[in-house]
């Protein structure tokens, strides 16, 4: 019998339509789940790609200047090192508000103006210092943001990369240029960097963050090893986390004592770090030519929260001083700061600059390659602050001065955009999901008419330096800086934001296929009473009133973030409700009052054993090597009920037969596969080898494909008897679930055959619970009401069971 | 239907001839002014709040409820001819710790934690919540299983006294069940620990069941007085 045929037979043709619902079903479903993810899982592949010195000769830019003058300069990379060193400081959720004078915001709020050392060096005009606000991009978190700033790219929450579980950065990042270039780092504090970074550093002192209402342990850390660190002259760049703040918001808010104590310290150890600075600062001394940097990783609101996108959240601050001396003044053409005078009446001036360009422009100031994925410009004015990018020092500033400096600085931009160009090409070339060809065609025309230029400008005057006037140079500027911006904004509509309108369409789809289900739920609801209830029969029962309830509390749960938290605890909590009143119902019907408690106690030891496993992991227990034998016996029972099932299922049934044989050898081999695992440490015979690894959970997936398979070519070869239906369907149920069971218990690790043994026990007990309701006045009641109570105890339950693997 | 049920109704009036309106509404009170005094005392005497103190706290809440509900509801014990008041008392201490069982461990299913930080406390309030569910109808039902059942299972009321102990009992539980609510939430209070609010939740419950049954029994008795007449 053919395919088609058997389709159109009639012995299935009534059947046909039950199949196009549930199909229906099932494809609206993975629609409706594919389109919503596609708009809300940001993704982003990492490039396995690096940045070389030697790459430079590729871009259209020549090679870099080397002025006559500079005496230091032997290797330059792509741009000239403008500093010799950097002292970053990263004070962890740094609002611009606890940076900037409180001048420049609406109202004074107490936590405004603690760090007074910043305003003073800001405003002082002997020191090239000047405050930014810094605009982060979401996701606002700690780690992403450490990544941002290092890889100069905008990290979503999943990045498809090499790195799975681990969270060290694979793609090229600032830190790796660093040490690529043979720059020295020490780093202390927060030991994200650690993790992120875990061969890069030079020295480290890492304290741990986990502990967010520890506010001291990580500061401390920091004090004490920061301004030792300072005189010594081992490193290159000093980096030193410090977390107090952030942890201060999250447990105490902003408006609170504790913050403002924090940043009172902070004050004190900037003023001592400053004074060190400084006090080295004179020629030949170690900070002749040093950058200080102080700045947040992002915002937070003022109870500390931060994640998002809000301006609270994104906006932080970033506090630069050149210590080389004299300072110049940045050419007002670039100069986009406004100034305004603080409460003291000192002018402090505040520019912008986005942390997308922070990696670009520490590259350009130390003289390193760019990262090969940072999509970040060069800033022009904390480029223009070092006074290292400057030449002829000695000189007064004069028109001739400023032509030289943006002569350097479109070359260091021409630079800058041909890398980013590179980078959206290759990234284009080899990601799953690219940039739009109209978006890349539009960036493609800004690049090549800037490039144009440049090159008609490079050939036009056979002295390019003498004669390009200030206003060419000044177009030149524009048209670089053009491109860089419309491709940071590409990405950040690619990276940075969800996609509402497919979200929207995915979650119309979804409430949609909710309305197939009831259709259906109707249809069959009449087909049933015409069976089985031809009398009136009352459609709402206690019961059916108390699921609706609850299922409808744990969809309102999903709203806030706090119940997702403890979603786990929360599915135990409706699941117990659920319990008790079903032992009510039994004690009412004076029957199954033992299933009742039997279901009440799986749940109580259940979540027992979680708390007890939580508890023993907490405390870092070595295992015991005679574990397994608890992990391993559940599994005894189920290969009983396996047998048992073997033993009633009709001989001529020779496929489900050997099914479930597959099964209970399944079944035995996870025992075998985890008896080995714990004593595969201390067994040396060359036999272990073979099995260690993979080899047993590679056979068992095997063997549930095979037994799915010939579950399926089975169907097509069975007879339909109508009159069994319901034992029909409960087989082809068990069989799938048999089939299953083995892959499951093997992926959700040791506590696998415990969870099936309590699946098994715990839906049995639901099923013949479901009993108390069917018999009640000779089944008067809808099949809404019936199976109302059975399907929400299955639903939580599924839901429990998957918390209690490893996910609570 | 409604012949039946005034006719237990007026069985029950004249068998036990105890229980008044007034007389419910006095020993509610009673019992609400045992609670509240037991408050006062926590917090002006012995300087303890439910907040600060939770175990120790419960424990002297309780250790006053417990008395006052068992003393007034042994005076309306069911089976006046068989047994005396100081059997009642006995069958009332001896539910006390029955029902704290249950009711710890219907908490502990529902998923309060467990561990010896918490053991005073899951002590302490399933002591009081056995005060308030467990107790009046082991006072006044005695070994009765079947008027057990038709209170708590059934929730079939028939008479006063019926109503006098469910609807409390119900208050309390539903209410407890209520007031564990807010503890997911991340507001980081120390109201939110096990088992504070949940005791909020209960007392307030317990209240409002006290006052409905008041409500309900006076309802049903001008009722019945308008029919009389």
């Amino acid at each position: 019998m053919s395919l088609t045929e058997w389709w159109r037979s009639k012995s299935w043709g009534d059947q046909r339509w039950v199949f196009m619902v549930f199909f229906s079903v099932l494809l609206l479903h993975c629609v409706a789940i594919l389109l919503f993810t596609s708009g809300f899982l940001l993704t982003r592949t990492e490039l396995p790609h690096f940045s070389h010195c030697s790459q430079v000769s590729q871009s259209p830019c020549g090679l870099p200047v080397s002025s006559p003058q500079s005496n230091h300069e032997n290797v330059t990379c792509w741009t000239k090192p403008a500093v010799d060193r950097i002292v970053i400081i990263v004070l962890d959720a740094l609002r611009i508000d606890f940076v900037a004078p409180s001048t420049f915001f609406e109202e004074k709020k107490p936590w405004m103006d603690k760090l007074q050392v910043l305003h003073k060096l800001a405003s002082d005009p002997e020191s090239a210092a000047r405050i930014f606000k810094a605009i982060a991009d979401p996701p606002t978190t700690s780690l992403q943001r450490l990544k941002g700033l290092t890889t100069g790219g905008l990290p979503t929450f999943i990045d498809i990369g090499n790195s799975f579980g681990a969270p060290a950065i694979v793609e090229d990042n600032l830190i790796h240029q660093l040490v690529a270039n043979g720059k020295r780092i020490v780093m202390m504090g927060d030991d994200t960097w650690t993790q992120l970074f875990p061969n890069h550093f030079n020295k480290s002192y890492p304290y741990p963050s986990f502990n967010v209402k520890d506010l001291d342990t990580v500061d401390n850390g920091c004090i004490s090893h920061l301004v030792p660190t300072l005189y010594d002259d081992d490193w290159d760049v000093l980096i030193a986390h410090f977390l107090g703040v952030d942890h201060a918001g999250h447990i105490f808010g902003v408006d609170s004592a504790q913050m403002i104590e924090k940043l009172e310290q902070y004050n004190e150890q900037l003023e001592k770090v400053v004074e060190v600075l400084q006090s080295q600062s004179g020629k030949g001394g170690l900070h002749e030519n040093t950058l200080l940097l102080v700045m947040g990783d992002h915002g937070q609101t003022i109870n500390g929260d931060h994640g998002g996108g809000t301006p609270e959240e994104v906006e932080t601050s970033i506090f630069a001083m050149s210590l080389k001396k004299p300072p110049l003044p940045i050419p007002s053409e670039f100069d986009a700061s406004s100034c305004k005078l603080d409460l003291l009446g000192r002018k402090v001036c505040v520019s912008s600059i986005q942390q997308l360009d922070f990696a670009a422009t520490v590259s350009a100031l130390l003289g390193i390659p760019f990262p090969y994925g940072s999509i970040g410009g060069v800033n022009p004015m904390l480029y223009g602050l070092v006074a290292g990018t400057w030449k002829n020092l000695e000189e007064g500033l004069s028109q001739q001065k400023v032509k030289e400096w943006m002569q350097n600085y479109a070359k260091v931009l021409c630079v800058n955009s041909w890398q980013v160009k590179r980078y959206i090409d290759v990234y284009t070339a080899s990601s799953v999901i690219g940039f739009s060809i109209d978006d890349l065609k539009h960036v493609e025309e800004i690049y090549a008419k800037a490039v144009n230029t440049w090159s008609n400008s490079n050939s036009n005057s056979t002295s390019f330096h003498a004669t390009s006037s200030f206003d060419s140079l000044k177009t030149q500027i524009d048209l670089y800086s053009n491109f860089l911006s419309s491709v940071a904004e590409l990405a950040r509509t690619k990276f940075t934001e969800f996609n509402l309108r497919t979200m929207g369409i995915g979650f119309g789809i979804l409430f949609m296929s909710i309305f197939v289900h009831l259709l259906f739920i109707v249809k069959v609801d009449r087909v049933h009473k015409d069976v089985f209830a031809p009398n009136e029969t009352s459609p709402v029962s206690f019961a059916l009133i108390v699921s609706c309830v609850l299922v409808a509390a744990r969809a309102c749960s999903f709203l806030s973030n706090s119940y997702i938290l403890e979603e786990g605890k929360m599915t135990s909590f409706l699941l117990g409700s659920l319990g008790v009143l079903s032992l009510r119902h039994s004690i009412m019907r004076k029957k199954m009052i033992l299933e009742a408690t039997t279901f009440i106690l799986i749940i109580s030891i259940l979540r027992f054993t979680i708390e007890l496993n939580l508890s023993k992991q907490g405390s870092n227990e070595v295992l015991d090597s005679k574990m397994y034998v608890a992990d391993v016996a559940p599994l005894l029972p189920l290969i009983i009920l396996a047998y048992m099932l073997y033993k009633s299922i009709a001989s001529c049934k020779l496929v489900l037969k050997l099914v479930i044989t597959g099964s209970i050898f399944s079944y035995i081999l996870v025992a075998l596969h985890w008896i080995l695992e714990s004593n595969l440490s201390n067994m040396t015979h060359p036999i272990y080898d073979v099995i260690k690894g993979n080899v047993i959970p590679r056979v068992i997936y095997i063997m549930g494909i095979t037994q799915l398979l010939s579950l399926v070519v089975f169907r097509f070869f069975e007879e339909v008897e109508r009159a069994k239906w319901g034992e029909t369907t409960m087989m082809k149920g068990v069989a799938m679930l048999s089939t299953w069971s083995s892959t499951l218990m093997i992926l959700s690790g040791r506590q696998g055959p415990w969870i099936a043994l309590a699946l098994v026990v715990g839906g049995w007990m639901i099923s013949r619970l479901k009993g108390l309701e069917e018999d009640q006045k000779n089944a008067k009641i809808g099949v809404l009401a019936c199976y109302s109570s059975s399907v929400t105890q299955w639903s939580l339950f599924g839901s429990f069971l998957f918390f209690c693997t490893g996910h609570w | 239907m409604k012949d039946k049920k005034k006719g237990h109704n007026t069985k029950v009036s004249t068998s036990g001839g105890v229980l008044s309106p007034s007389k419910l509404l006095l020993s509610h009170l009673i019992c609400g002014i045992g609670l509240a005094s037991s408050f006062w005392l926590a917090i002006n005497v012995y300087s303890i709040n439910l907040i600060d103190n939770p175990a120790e706290t419960l424990r002297l809440v309780w250790l006053i409820e417990v008395p006052v509900v068992i003393l007034i509801y042994s005076l309306f014990r069911k089976d006046k001819n068989q047994s005396s008041y100081l059997k009642a008392v006995a069958r009332g201490l001896l539910g006390l710790p029955i029902g704290a069982i249950i009711n710890a461990l219907g908490a502990i299913a529902l998923g309060a934690p467990i561990g010896t930080h918490y053991f005073q406390r899951t002590l302490n309030w399933s002591l009081l919540m056995s005060a308030f569910t467990f107790v009046p109808a082991a006072c006044v039902y005695g070994s009765s299983w079947a008027d057990w059942q038709q209170t708590f299972v059934h929730t079939k009321l028939i008479g006063i006294m019926d109503y006098m102990i469910c609807l409390p009992a119900h208050g309390a539980v539903i209410g407890a069940w209520f007031g564990a609510w807010p503890m997911p939430l991340d507001w980081e209070r120390t109201w939110q620990e096990w088992p504070i609010c949940v005791t909020y939740g209960a007392i307030f419950g317990y209240l409002v069941g006290m006052l409905g049954s008041i409500c309900f029994v006076g309802f049903c008795v001008s009722r019945q007085h308008k029919k009389g007449d």
